[in-house]
């Protein structure tokens, strides 16, 4: 990492930690929502962003987590275990999602990636005896861990900062193992990865089930969150919503889920000055990013840094010859 | 000496228009076989047909005497066959030193292994000689997306060398290298083939390069096998100057 991304890392740690202090508990709120989400947008940016599988499934992960907790929680199951839960049946669940993957791709796995969201939302809207339908499951508790209560705003918001940055570190490694290299071969070319002896099928459904895993992760701490889940919250509209973060922040850059995030979270939350016209002005702002920058803020600063190093001219020492251009 | 590959009646047709016509050669250990032919004369579907990108209509493939006919191209990889594109094929966003890694990782222990095991996965001495071996050690820390056509070419056989593969097909190697770096390249194909003992069929137009790197070679027109020989005898050979310049 350049020295700047480490300074903007270190500056960003230092506002995570200390920005919460000075906000009123609705902004908390809204900085507890953005780590939640950031959760479910790193899955996502693992599946799209490094493997190269679009998926609109990512919302309904997050529904499945959040379901599972605000269930087996009231069962007596503790919460530690009720998360541990979520993630592996948000695993298993997105390995059988997977495998529509390994036979098609790009706009038509968008197409079966949406039939499984709202196959998910049907579940939980329909099947009332298990999810109590539109009404919704009320009064989630918030977890007490190791006699730490996070029943309090800023307590529950260091329990999602918390989650978060050791599933990114954890995220973080696993990309630095060849599993990461695989995944990228995987995105940027699978014909000649599976030539390399790359088992593209296998990585593609490890893909898809740990991308799925985070979403239950996150839906695991959406739920003492905001303490009731209906079906709505988890429709197509928050599938959309992550991709959006993902595209926005990033996609394929490792930070770029945490920047999609905050934008996605708080970016409505300002256009409210514009009141009546709030989504309208967050429409527009996002159409105007998209349309200067395909490759996300990150991508964009990327760009701006490499062209203000102005290395000195990278001709590297051609092999005894000219360079040839293709 | 055994044949490594042994390719007998091997027939691919799509939608009515056959590619591959029934044919049968046998590749022999250490030899460099060149497979000449005309644009469209089923070169590049009988690699992929043997390589397992492709399921052959009829016929039989076999590796060390193995049948491998349908196995897929990442099974094969592993047991040592490995292949270079017609077109370029590096990953653009790695660098020199993982696109190599990558090309080397997957072939020892398990998935677990390498999901716990080193970040290199025990593979970076490997490419640093790889990345010297192909004389590009200073752009090793560079994005593939960063080097001149010739330098990928160069990254892009480096690749399939990794694993250290028994049998290599390239396809095409020298297509689109300007004459110096061509030079170079077959000097390396040359030193990688009597240092590892390896056996390579090289698809080829460029005939000077398949005159001077190849042992024998095979002429393929209409998805056949129209004539073989050493390269001296194949250039005089009236059905392959019929089959180049058209009736």
């Amino acid at each position: 990492m350049s020295r700047f991304g480490a300074a903007a890392l270190a500056a960003a740690a230092l506002a995570a930690v200390t920005v919460p202090f000075l906000l009123k508990s609705y902004g908390i709120y809204l900085l507890s929502m953005w780590a939640v989400l950031a959760v479910a947008a790193i899955g996502l940016n693992l599946t799209l962003g490094y493997a190269g599988q679009i998926s609109l499934a990512q919302g309904a992960f997050v529904g499945i987590g959040a379901y599972c907790v605000a269930l087996l929680v009231p069962l007596g199951v503790p919460y530690p275990a009720a998360l541990v839960c979520s993630a592996l049946l948000c695993f298993g669940i997105g390995w059988i999602l997977g495998y529509p993957a390994l036979r098609v791709q790009h706009h038509y796995l968008a197409f079966v990636t949406l039939a499984f969201t709202t196959l998910v939302f049907l579940v939980m809207r329909n099947e009332e005896w298990l999810t109590n339908g539109i009404y919704g499951i009320n009064a989630i508790p918030r977890p007490v861990l190791f006699g730490w209560s996070t029943g309090k705003p800023l307590q529950f918001y260091f329990f999602s900062l918390g989650s978060l940055a050791t599933i990114a570190a954890a995220v973080g490694w696993m990309l630095r193992s060849p599993w990461g290299r695989a995944f990228v071969a995987l995105r940027e070319n699978p014909i000649r990865a599976l030539s390399l002896g790359v088992d593209t099928r296998r990585y593609t459904l490890i893909a898809f089930a740990l991308g799925a895993g985070l979403g239950g992760l996150s839906g695991a701490l959406y739920a003492p969150l905001v303490q009731f889940i209906e079906p709505n919250s988890f429709a197509l509209g928050l599938s959309l919503n992550l991709l959006l973060m993902v595209i926005v922040g990033g996609s394929g850059y490792f930070f770029g889920p945490f920047v999609g995030a905050l934008i996605a979270v708080l970016l409505p939350e300002w256009t409210r000055i514009t009141e009546g016209y709030y989504l309208i002005a967050y429409a527009v702002i996002v159409m105007v990013l998209m349309a200067v920058c395909p490759t996300g803020v990150l991508g964009l600063i990327e760009r701006a840094s490499r062209a203000m190093r102005r290395r000195p001219v990278q001709t590297p020492v051609p092999l005894g010859g000219e360079r040839t251009e293709p | 000496m055994s044949a490594v590959l042994e390719v007998s009646g091997l027939c691919k047709s799509f939608q009515g228009i056959t590619a591959v016509d029934g044919v049968s050669f046998e590749v022999r250990a250490g030899e460099i076989l060149g497979i000449i032919g005309p644009n469209g004369s089923g070169k590049s579907t009988l690699f992929n047909c043997v390589l397992g990108q492709l399921r052959p209509t009829a016929g039989d493939v076999r590796i060390d005497g193995r049948r491998t006919t349908g196995m897929r191209p990442c099974d094969l990889n592993r047991l040592g066959v490995s292949r270079t594109f017609q077109m370029l094929q590096v990953f653009p966003q790695l660098s020199v030193r993982d696109n190599l890694i990558l090309a080397g990782q997957e072939h020892e222990g398990s998935m677990l292994s390498r999901l716990f095991g080193r970040a290199d996965a025990g593979l970076g001495e490997d490419a640093d000689r790889m990345i010297e071996f192909f004389r590009l050690s200073h752009l090793a820390a560079e994005r593939a997306a960063g080097l001149s056509y010739g330098q990928q070419k160069l990254l892009d056989v480096a690749m399939a060398f990794m694993a250290g593969p028994r049998l290599v097909l390239l396809d095409e190697p020298a297509g689109g290298v300007n004459p110096t770096m061509l030079g170079q390249l077959r000097e390396r194909l040359e030193a990688y083939h009597a240092e590892r003992d390896a056996t390579f069929v090289v698809i080829e137009h460029q005939m000077e390069f398949v005159m001077a790197l190849c042992t024998r070679v095979l002429v393929l027109a209409e998805g056949r096998i129209i004539a073989e020989g050493a390269p001296e005898e194949i250039r005089r050979n009236p059905a392959v100057i019929e089959a180049y310049l058209g009736h």
